[in-house]
């Protein structure tokens, strides 16, 4: 794999020649794994015995993702307990061609299909899957499978493969066993979940895993219900958090929740007004008193906030029966505080770069140019952001530019 | 090609600022030779994607010929599967990544014909094919009909890298008419998030490396108009870090690979002369390994060949003199 964060001494010493003995007997190994594996799948054979090779090789890598795919054919055609009638894997698959795939459904894997050397002919049923012919076995075999990937997920939670495999299982429970056997994985999953971002709070696997977690939950076929308010509150607890209010990946989970949220609690447009003014205090008081206003993630989480008033066509709003009058009215008051926020922080330049571009909103929601004190306002900021942002110093020659005209 | 990493190390010395291209070409050279070492065997999943970042490397270093063609193009063909896409190695199964790989490698080489001449013939619908032909009705296979984005394999993980992946190996192929792009674009847009970013599907957190995809699939359909530039560019411009480096999101570490993520994005919405390039130039040769060969993630770390693509790659988005001009798409 590519190496990342990965430090290397300052002296490269030669492998020893016990070393690198050592490595060659690791290579013959590692390699006659993957040969028996192969050869034994040739063979069509889909046992248990099999399942723990490719465990054992699966560990040393995770990322082999072949090996991944061989322990689905491998559960499909050998161990689960019946073949399923629907989107039958081992009975129908055989004639489909490549472009059959059934692709309607994103949650539903393509597995009916499976085309591949392994899967694309006759697969007989193996003498020892016959034992797992009772219902609970398909249910105890996903399990284990799960607990077997656990800590492969703690130790690699940025492989793809592993991810994507885990859902897999999930969506076999899915279309195998019970609703409610189903809905039991997937509540284990949100508990998963939640570890591996108390591990790492921005793993967007971990965001996106959640989202489908989630997702699944509330889904009928589960007899699941709504889970917005939970969520949300998830991501107040992640952003009150150790370093929260760097943690763009809640602030951007909290924004997509909101109106979803809102309309769920059939919220009036009193009780819309006071939610906003409620998210603007919560996201000041964090600048003023959690750190400082220098976190970025915030700015972001701001911008949102301030997009549903001044960019609200087309984007998530949060009070949608706002006037004109009242959109102008709570960008005035975003600009009242961002000046005061200068206080003490004249070195903060995403205060200057956020009061040029509320102050060039408020002049485009009220269809107007900027008036001379506001240009006056929108240069001496942006003398100050060039000061103190050299990096970026096009993007600021350009803002002058449309300053300008 | 290899992935193993090592045994160089990112350049040590701050002032080290020529781009030492014998030494990259010679490290990407010795990938293959490495079968001593229980890495190569370990990353053999991602030999095709690897072989696709050294030869890209090296075309853009200016050294085409440094790998023997002949040998690429009958190792790229031993890596094609019964249904017709390409695995990561011989008798890997096939992914959308290792076809595209071997799609751009053949291209880079000039190894369309071979591909017609020596393909595997497979049949979709009843009717047989040969060449491009069928590794772009493989890919075309793979795209969510309703939805318009694309899978990675037959077990159905969804992803916009996968979705650009697709539509540049079709372009490439000169297939794109196989597959639905109107829809595709659509798809991309509802990705779109109020930072103007976009995420692997949509709700997702924006991601520097999926905003490279969705750009680019946008380019190729066309359809780059969606964008909301500004806002996009803003984002885009703040992962300049103080050291120069530039990260995939907010308050993340910076990166070589984002050189090319992010920088490309950035000129394909025009915005490129937003961030500090002279200081993006510095920090990228700062990640080579003058003597070894070779770029890592950060200076001080592991040089592999896929930041040595990236950081390559980086360099001649940025016009550094005596590489080959890069296409941001």
């Amino acid at each position: 794999m590519a190496s990342h964060g990965v430090a290397r001494p300052a002296t490269i010493v030669p492998r020893t020649e016990q070393e690198r003995i050592e490595e060659e007997r690791e290579i013959k190994q590692y390699r006659e794994l993957e040969d028996l594996i192969r050869s034994k799948i040739a063979e069509r054979q889909y046992t248990v015995e099999v399942l723990e090779l490719t465990s054992k090789l699966l560990k040393k890598n995770p990322e082999y993702y072949t090996i991944w795919n061989v322990r689905r054919r491998l559960l499909i055609y050998g161990l689960f307990s019946k073949p399923l009638d629907s989107s039958s894997h081992s009975t129908e698959s055989q004639n489909i061609s490549q472009t059959d795939i059934p692709t309607t459904s994103s949650a539903k894997p393509f597995s009916s299909s499976s085309i591949s050397s392994e899967a694309s002919s006759t697969t007989p049923q193996n003498p020892a899957s016959q034992s797992h012919g009772k219902n609970g076995t398909t249910l105890d075999i996903i399990k284990a499978d799960l607990d077997f990937l656990f800590p492969l997920m703690m130790k690699y939670p940025k492989c793809y493969w592993l991810w994507n495999y885990r859902l897999w299982l999930l969506q076999e429970g899915n279309q195998r066993l019970g609703a409610e056997f189903a809905q039991e994985l997937w509540s284990r999953e949100l508990i998963l979940v939640g570890k591996m971002l108390v591990k790492d709070s921005r793993n967007f696997h971990g965001w996106g895993y959640r989202r489908t977690v989630v997702s699944q939950l509330e889904s009928p076929k589960l007899n699941g219900k709504s889970m917005v308010e939970a969520e949300f509150e998830y991501t107040t607890k992640m952003i009150h958090g150790d370093k929260g209010l760097s943690n763009f990946s809640a602030w951007h989970r909290r924004s997509k929740l909101i109106p979803r949220l809102l309309d769920e609690r059939h919220a009036n447009d009193a009780t819309r007004r006071k939610f906003l003014d409620d998210e603007f205090d919560l996201i000041i008081s964090a600048m003023y008193t959690d750190s400082y206003p220098y976190a970025q993630s915030a700015w972001f989480y701001y911008q949102f906030l301030m997009t549903t008033l001044t960019d609200y066509i087309g984007h998530a709003t949060i009070t949608p029966n706002f006037t004109t009058l009242d959109r102008s009215e709570y960008v005035i008051r975003q600009l009242a505080i961002l000046k005061d926020m200068l206080d003490g922080a004249e070195d903060c330049k995403w205060i200057y770069s956020a009061l040029i571009e509320y102050t060039l909103a408020l002049c485009q929601m009220e269809e107007r140019e900027p008036d001379i004190d506001e240009k006056q306002d929108c240069k001496a900021w942006l003398a100050e952001l060039r000061k103190l942002d050299p990096l970026r110093s096009g993007r600021w020659a350009d803002l002058d530019n449309s300053l300008r005209k | 090609m290899a992935l193993v990493s090592g045994p160089g190390r990112a350049g040590a010395l701050p002032d080290e600022l020529q781009l030492a291209v014998e030494a990259h070409v010679k490290y990407i050279q010795s990938l293959d030779t490495r079968r001593d070492e229980l890495e190569y065997w370990l990353t053999e999943h991602l030999r095709l994607n690897g072989l696709y970042w050294g030869v890209t490397a090296l075309h853009l270093l200016n050294r085409p010929d440094a790998l023997p063609r002949t040998e690429t193009i009958d190792f790229v063909l031993s890596c094609q599967a019964e249904n017709g896409g390409f695995g990561a190695a011989p008798g890997h199964d096939a992914h959308l990544l290792s076809t595209v790989s071997g799609i751009q490698i053949l291209a880079m080489v000039d190894g369309y014909e071979e591909l017609e001449k020596r393909g595997k013939v497979v049949a979709f619908e009843g009717k047989e094919y040969k060449g491009k032909e069928v590794v772009g009705r493989y890919l075309s296979g793979l795209q969510n009909k309703e939805t318009g984005t694309f899978a990675g394999d037959e077990w159905g993980e969804e992803d916009t890298r996968f979705l650009y992946a697709g539509l540049n190996g079709l372009n490439l192929l000169g297939l794109l008419d196989l597959v639905n792009v109107d829809l595709a674009v659509d798809y991309i847009v509802s990705c779109a998030n109020f930072d103007g970013g976009y995420g692997v599907s949509p709700g997702a957190e924006s991601h520097s490396g999926q905003i490279f995809t969705c750009l680019a699939a946008l380019s190729i359909a066309k359809r780059i108009d969606t964008v909301d530039k500004d806002k996009l560019g803003q984002w885009l411009s703040e992962r300049q870090v103080e050291q120069g480096g530039l990260n995939g999101r907010p308050e993340k570490l910076e990166d070589v690979c984002y050189s090319w993520w992010v920088a490309s994005s950035m000129t394909m919405i025009g915005r490129l002369h937003w961030i500090d390039g002279k200081k993006l130039t510095e920090f990228i040769l700062r990640c080579q390994d003058p003597v070894g060969g070779g770029f890592a993630d950060r200076p001080g770390d592991m040089v592999d060949v896929f930041h040595t693509c990236f950081g390559v790659a980086g360099l001649s988005l940025l016009e550094f003199e005596g590489l080959e001009e890069v296409d941001a798409v």
